[in-house]
């Protein structure tokens, strides 16, 4: 998503030189102190039902409840092994085609009306299916979360393909370049800004799709922790849960975003 | 005339693709290479989507999820443009907003549709409130950075005809983002259609997804495929209608800053 982060640019109220760079992250690291105060006092107050809405300390005694009771860990690595097979095999299969749809006109022609078409649908909708194929175990998860990252990485991969430097190419060929060479050294680098858009995309479709498909029907896992905690009505812990996966979705969205900078930063400016 | 023939190109052979997967389904089952039971067939789907529309099923499920995202929709453009608009008026109010909206962003909103049931009860308000939540990033910041990166030149050539700030604001930035806030609408409506879709496999009494999830703990499964061919036609029309739109409102630009 295109949002421009240029606060450097501007001005902030000259309190200091230090406290101007820092600015931003101190005025949200109030906004949230303050929201979690407000949560608290509603909550203890009884301004809010505390039963519905829990409580910050409520929450973070889930979090402790959790960590020595709860098989925290084993429930996360069931997520996280469901999520890491179906985006690997997201990449092993999305990429290829992408690099293929890209480079080939007659094969677009074909197989881009049906990809369009599942692409702008909630592939979340195939979860029903996907579990009368598979079963309710991980299998079925592996395939939501496939569904949900591959189709971002091809359409981004194919897009970066086609936007490529058509001067870079020529110069490859004259140099010699074959199909595969070119492809490899020219297309597939000069592709990578908007391949790892994709991706990055593709982990938040993944983590949804993972979530989901737990809470839907499982035995274990994050999701399965959210839906067993949520039909009993305890807020605090579901809310530990649902931060947790949260907070891993963020983090690997903001790891590819410093790895497109990165890349960003050896390519000229055009 | 070239032009013409690209395009009637790309029609026909998307609709032999269609009619390759289609056929291809419908003779793994006559053949017996998978059982009828998980995949159903076309010809069933189809004489199921027949009878359904007949007695009003899929007009009442589809009209359900359609209001339903259209009135998370609606909110979310109320408070996503609003918002946005707001924090491009002031760093304090953005750097304010910015973690709550992003948190709406990074969490998967599902996660929290027990505390909506218990808030606002099963059905169509839990639904919108989903879709709400789901669709109010893109829209917030599309805004905001569609009022940011607005034209500097115009601003320029405003300011020196003596504009004052909130006519900067209102008649230079506002409209220049509408293009950029119509792309924002687009990612919008995608997600709002995640959001409603599965959050009716959950808490709903109604709708597409609840539909397909009936049928699937029912393990009817050509009910279930016309609802899942019913949730693709409806994303692939609205998706075509927000592309139209799209360049409708990008259509008035001329030159090289568009």
């Amino acid at each position: 998503m295109a949002v421009a982060t240029d606060y450097e640019h501007r001005r902030a109220p000259s309190i200091g030189a230090a406290l101007d760079r820092h600015y931003g992250a101190l005025v949200s690291t109030a906004a949230v102190f303050a929201f979690l105060v407000v949560w608290q006092l509603a909550a203890a107050r009884g301004w809010v039902n505390a039963r519905y809405t829990s409580s910050p300390s409520q929450v973070f005694a889930a979090a402790l409840d959790i960590a020595r009771h709860d098989d925290f860990l084993h429930h996360a690595w069931v997520s996280l092994s469901e999520f890491t097979l179906g985006f690997a095999a997201a990449l092993g299969f999305g990429l290829p085609l992408g690099l293929a749809l890209g480079t080939s006109r007659r094969l677009r022609l074909f197989i881009d009306p049906p990809m369009m078409a599942l692409y702008t649908a909630p592939r979340l909708t195939l979860l029903p299916i996907l579990i009368i194929w598979l079963g309710i175990g991980a299998a079925s998860k592996v395939a939501v979360v496939f569904l949900g990252a591959v189709f971002p990485i091809i359409v981004n991969t194919m897009a970066g393909v086609r936007e490529a430097d058509p001067r870079l190419l020529q110069a490859a060929r004259a140099f010699g370049a074959g199909r595969l060479d070119s492809m490899i050294k020219v297309l597939v680098p000069g592709a990578l800004p908007a391949i790892l858009l994709g991706v990055r995309l593709a982990i938040g479709r993944g983590v949804l799709s993972v979530v989901v498909g737990e809470m839907f029907v499982s035995e274990a896992g994050i999701g399965h922790q959210i839906m067993n905690y949520g039909e009993a009505m305890q807020v605090g812990h579901l809310m530990v849960y649902a931060f947790a996966i949260s907070l891993f979705g963020y983090a690997l969205t903001i790891a590819v975003r410093l790895l497109e900078d990165r890349i960003r930063s050896w390519r000229p400016q055009p | 005339m070239t032009r013409m023939f690209a395009h009637h190109q790309a029609l026909i052979s998307g609709c032999i693709s269609f009619a390759v997967i289609l056929l291809g389904w419908q003779l793994a089952v006559d053949l017996g290479l998978v059982q009828v039971f998980f995949t159903s067939t076309p010809v069933r789907v189809a004489v199921a989507f027949w009878q359904e529309f007949r007695s009003g099923e899929i007009a009442a499920n589809v009209g359900v999820s359609l209001y339903e995202l259209f009135c998370g929709l609606a909110l979310a453009c109320v408070a996503g443009i609003g918002l946005g608009a707001l924090a491009s008026w002031s760093r304090t109010i953005e750097h304010v907003l910015e973690p709550f909206i992003w948190f709406t962003y990074a969490c998967p909103i599902i996660a929290f549709y027990p505390l909506f049931i218990a808030w606002l009860g099963l059905g169509a308000p839990t639904i919108i409130a989903i879709a709400f939540l789901s669709a109010l990033t893109p829209l917030y910041a599309n805004t905001l950075s569609g009022i940011k990166t607005a034209d500097q030149e115009l601003m320029r050539a405003a300011r020196s005809f003596g504009a004052r700030r909130r006519d900067l604001f209102l008649k230079v930035a506002l409209p220049g983002s509408v293009p950029i806030v119509v792309a924002g609408l687009r990612l919008a409506v995608g997600r709002g259609l995640t959001g409603v879709i599965a959050g009716e496999l959950f808490g709903a009494a109604a709708g597409l997804g609840y539909s397909i999830a009936f049928y699937g703990q029912k393990l009817k499964t050509t009910e279930m495929m016309v609802s899942l061919v019913l949730v693709v036609i409806v994303g692939v029309i609205l998706t075509q209608l927000l592309s139209l739109c799209e360049a409708a409102t990008d259509s008035w630009r001329t030159g090289p800053g568009r």
